[in-house]
């Protein structure tokens, strides 16, 4: 079994949190608390040949009154941005953050975009997506409420972790 | 120390270790047992090693070690991380700290201060979320419709998709023609006023504008002058509810800059408010700047006019702040704001005050301003401040430039309505400066804005009444005499008759943007003349002037290529003639567009040189074929050695560089004379020819023709 590290990075409000409870508990809350700091879970992921124990690190939303710390991607094999379909800025956010990252790692990455159960409410062309979409090894629509992808999606990265 | 000291100290909720030596800690204080369900290998051990059971403390403890290896006084953080003990979340921050010599870990249990932050960054947070849905919502719908609006004059031929999305929109659009005729309201708008179309009811629109014009000093220069503008409003509908709207509205030009429609986008945005209000501070300061906002500033005004002693207020204003968000961003755009916020208070006192009051809007009391010596001096410190660049997180370089206005208490105005409106037209005046200018407010002022207008809608009508001529001033080869070529200069004829000077309408139709449309004249009919002249004289040149304007308008080269083709003369019998102002401020632009030219044969000159701020390097990276020796240097020729040096000077440079050089202003045979001894031998000026109509031009070269025929 490996213990692979891996961060949720993302502007704030997106369902970082949300997706671990979600994948690491198996439940949803519709209420809104925001992060401070770092929160680690853990879970057990089976794949097919092997076993990945994923240290999940929830970083806090980032934006103006949180900046981004290189220092917390130390050791992660991998990393997940999410945003929020349902907000033009946060993929403009994201991918400010996603360069950020990029500028001090060059680690696996993954584009996740959240909240699959609400109505698309940005006004991204598909082209435009599909562009953005391109910096990541793979993108993820995933519903942190339904659980739509999620499990998928931290298989992925478990997988990505190993590769 | 002592555990009773600890305690008394008020250091409760913490561990204390004691590091003994690479990864051996002693505990000194362990207020409760939260302590071991992150270190149960420390449970009855005086000294014990970390089993790692917390993930983010081992991670700190990468860091803790290369400090405590320093050995100096001192103490890094690990910044907040929540823990999951087998009852309870804990909210941890651990600390690495040398005191004495010593080394310690400190782990606070952070649980109260938490829920405290958690609180405070709850509500900005989502109140960042809720500006930014309402913000896109507005930004989307306003970039479509304007689109669409520029495109067809009509709404008639509105899409689908954009009827649907204004149909439907949770905000409040209404589309009026120029007039403020209602064209146009959605089903939102009558919802956000709780109202209904029935004829007798006061309108959304109506409504809307009550609000406008009561609440905001910038309504009628908004207004008159065809301006963006948003911000909010507070409507008030006793006994029922009142509701706080943020409103953005549009101008709507065709071309020629002529309005067309405005539109107005508006939303309830009291939840934002009430979320604001949770919070004290967040509710009289602006989220993003952390400055006092719009409220805080009225209140603040209000205060010094009741104090009755003598101020000034200042109407800040950031140059061109719309193509800085559209280029970089509103992100990289708010983070500019910060700077900016940062750079204005080092500028003034503590006592007085800078609010933001717009989007790119600032308004600063300045309280111990007496004279308008000190005003000026604090802009100037302004102004200063904003000369270092600004960088976006991409570290991409943005220059800020700003419109000053100010006004006086008293003796401007005494309420703080009317300050506030003086100020924002003193402002508004600054705006017609390229660079960055305090204007006061003045009666003059008010009259100079109100011939302004006049002027404006005067040139409107000129360009659509097609007042304009165009008149070509021969440019002659000195060794010769004959015409080389001519450069095109406008009048313009009103009904009456009168001539009204370039000098006059060029400045402002570069202000109001209508140079555009003047311009693209200028290319059609220069072009249509060629045509005419090269009956007479097939390889003559004319010279037309691009202003900075019309250098950034991204169509400009598609204008020159449309106009020359559907013209049919050569590429080469046209030439463009541009500012050394024009070359530093839009460089990159420049040279794309001059790059383009080159590639189709146009030649370029650079006008007035001599004048502006000259850069050899430039000169050498731009595809430049002319210098134009303004006619400064070449008026008090005969008297002036200093201009003479000049002269000769550019001259030199000219030739070094294989440049053409020609002389403007030429008026008298001697100043030909010595143009043409120091190898300078194209000019222009009045002792040649002054700017003809076509006809005379014409007439002038088959002169010439016969005079070289006999």
């Amino acid at each position: 079994m490996f213990q692979k590290k891996i961060c949720l990075l993302g502007p704030s409000g997106v369902g970082k949190t949300s997706l671990v409870k979600q994948f690491v508990e198996g439940i949803f809350s519709e209420k809104y608390l925001t992060t401070i700091g770092v929160k680690i879970d853990k879970k057990l992921v089976d794949l097919a040949v092997d076993q990945v124990q994923l240290m999940i690190w929830d970083l806090e939303g980032i934006d103006r009154y949180c900046g981004f710390q290189p220092k917390y991607l130390r050791g992660a094999s991998a990393y997940a941005i999410v945003t929020d379909h349902t907000r033009s800025q946060s993929l403009v956010e994201a991918m400010e953050i996603h360069r950020m990252v990029r500028e001090v790692s060059d680690i696996p990455a993954i584009l996740i975009i959240n909240k699959s159960d609400l109505d698309v409410a940005w006004h991204w062309t598909e082209s435009e997506l599909n562009g953005y979409s391109k910096e990541f090894i793979r993108s993820f629509s995933t519903s942190a409420k339904t659980g739509d992808q999620v499990e998928e999606m931290f298989k992925f990265i478990a997988q990505l972790t190993l590769n | 120390m002592q555990q009773s000291l600890i305690q008394a100290l008020g250091i409760i909720n913490c561990a204390i270790l004691k590091r003994v030596k690479d990864g051996q800690f002693q505990v000194i204080h362990c207020s409760q047992d939260w302590f071991y369900s992150i270190a149960p290998e420390a449970i009855d051990r005086e000294r014990f090693e970390f089993a790692g059971h917390s993930a983010y403390l081992d991670d700190f403890f990468i860091d803790a070690e290369e400090f405590w290896q320093t050995g100096k006084e001192g103490q890094i953080h690990s910044g907040i991380w929540s823990e999951q003990s087998k009852d309870k979340l804990l909210r941890l921050e651990a600390l690495a700290a040398i005191s004495d010599g010593e080394s310690y870990l400190v782990i606070n249990n952070l649980e109260g201060e938490y829920q405290k932050q958690q609180q405070t960054l709850q509500a900005a947070r989502e109140l960042l979320i809720s500006n930014d849905k309402v913000l896109a919502q507005h930004e989307y719908i306003h970039e479509r419709l304007d689109q669409v609006l520029r495109e067809n004059q009509t709404l008639q031929s509105l899409q689908k998709p954009i009827q649907r999305v204004i149909e439907n929109a949770d905000f409040g659009v209404v589309i009026t023609d120029a007039q403020l005729n209602v064209i146009t309201q959605n089903p939102n708008s009558y919802t956000v006023f709780e109202t209904s179309d029935l004829p007798l009811e006061v309108s959304p629109f109506e409504k809307l504008m009550e609000l406008f014009k009561n609440q905001c000093a910038e309504f009628e220069r908004v207004i008159g002058t065809s301006s963006r503008w948003h911000g909010e409003l507070f409507w008030h509908n006793p006994p029922y509810s009142s509701k706080w709207l943020k409103l953005a509205l549009y101008p709507v030009t065709d071309e020629n800059q002529n309005l067309q429609h405005w539109i107005f986008i508006f939303s309830d945005v009291s939840r934002v408010k009430y979320l604001l209000q949770r919070n004290e501070k967040l509710n009289l300061y602006d989220n993003v700047t952390n400055l006092p906002n719009r409220q805080f500033f009225w209140q603040k005004l209000e205060y010094q006019i009741e104090k009755a002693k003598a101020f000034f207020i200042v109407y800040l204003d950031v140059k061109h702040f719309k193509q800085i968000n559209e280029l970089h961003g509103h992100q990289a755009g708010d983070q500019i704001l910060v700077t900016l916020a940062e750079r204005i208070q080092q500028c003034i006192s503590t006592t007085d005050l800078c609010a933001r009051v717009g989007g790119n809007e600032f308004g600063i009391i300045l309280t111990d301003c007496k004279e308008q010596n000190d005003c000026i001096e604090v802009a100037n410190r302004l102004i200063e401040a904003m000369e270092p660049p600004f960088y976006t997180a991409s570290k991409q370089k943005v220059q800020i430039g700003l419109n000053l206005g100010a006004a006086h208490f008293p003796s401007d105005a005494s309420d703080s309505e009317e300050l506030m409106k003086f100020a924002d037209l003193a402002m508004f005046s600054a705006k017609k400066e390229d660079k960055s200018k305090l204007c006061f407010y003045s009666k003059e002022l008010k009259e100079a804005s109100r011939y302004r207008l006049e002027l404006e809608s005067a040139l409107k009508k000129a360009i659509s009444d097609n007042q304009f001529e165009l008149y070509l001033q021969p440019i002659v080869d000195l060794s010769t005499g004959k015409v080389a070529k001519a450069e095109a200069l406008i009048r313009w004829r009103s009904a009456d008759g009168n001539l009204t000077s370039p000098d006059k309408f060029i400045p402002i139709a570069e202000q109001t943007g209508l140079i555009v449309p003047i311009g693209k004249w200028v290319i059609s009919r220069a072009t249509e003349m060629l045509k005419v002249i090269m009956q007479y004289q097939p390889d003559l040149k004319i010279s037309v002037n691009l202003s900075p304007r019309q250098v950034a308008d991204r169509h400009l080269f598609d204008f020159v290529t449309q106009a020359i083709n559907h013209s049919g003369v050569p590429p080469k019998n046209l030439e463009l003639e541009l500012t050394e102002g024009v070359l530093i401020d839009n460089y990159d632009k420049v040279k794309h567009l001059l790059d383009q030219v080159r590639e189709i044969g146009i030649s370029t000159s650079i006008d007035d040189f001599g004048t502006g701020y000259s850069s050899l390097s430039y000169l050498q990276k731009l595809p430049i074929d002319n210098l134009k020796i303004d006619r400064s240097f070449i008026i008090d020729l005969e008297q002036n050695e200093n201009d003479k040096a000049i002269i000769l000077a550019v001259i030199a440079m000219a030739h070094s560089l294989k440049l053409g050089v020609i002389a403007e202003g030429v008026e008298n045979q001697y100043q030909a004379d010595f143009l043409l001894e120091n190898k300078c031998n194209i000019a222009q000026g009045y002792l040649f020819s002054r700017p003809l109509p076509l006809s005379e031009f014409c007439e002038l070269l088959l002169a010439e023709k016969h005079s070289s025929q006999n």
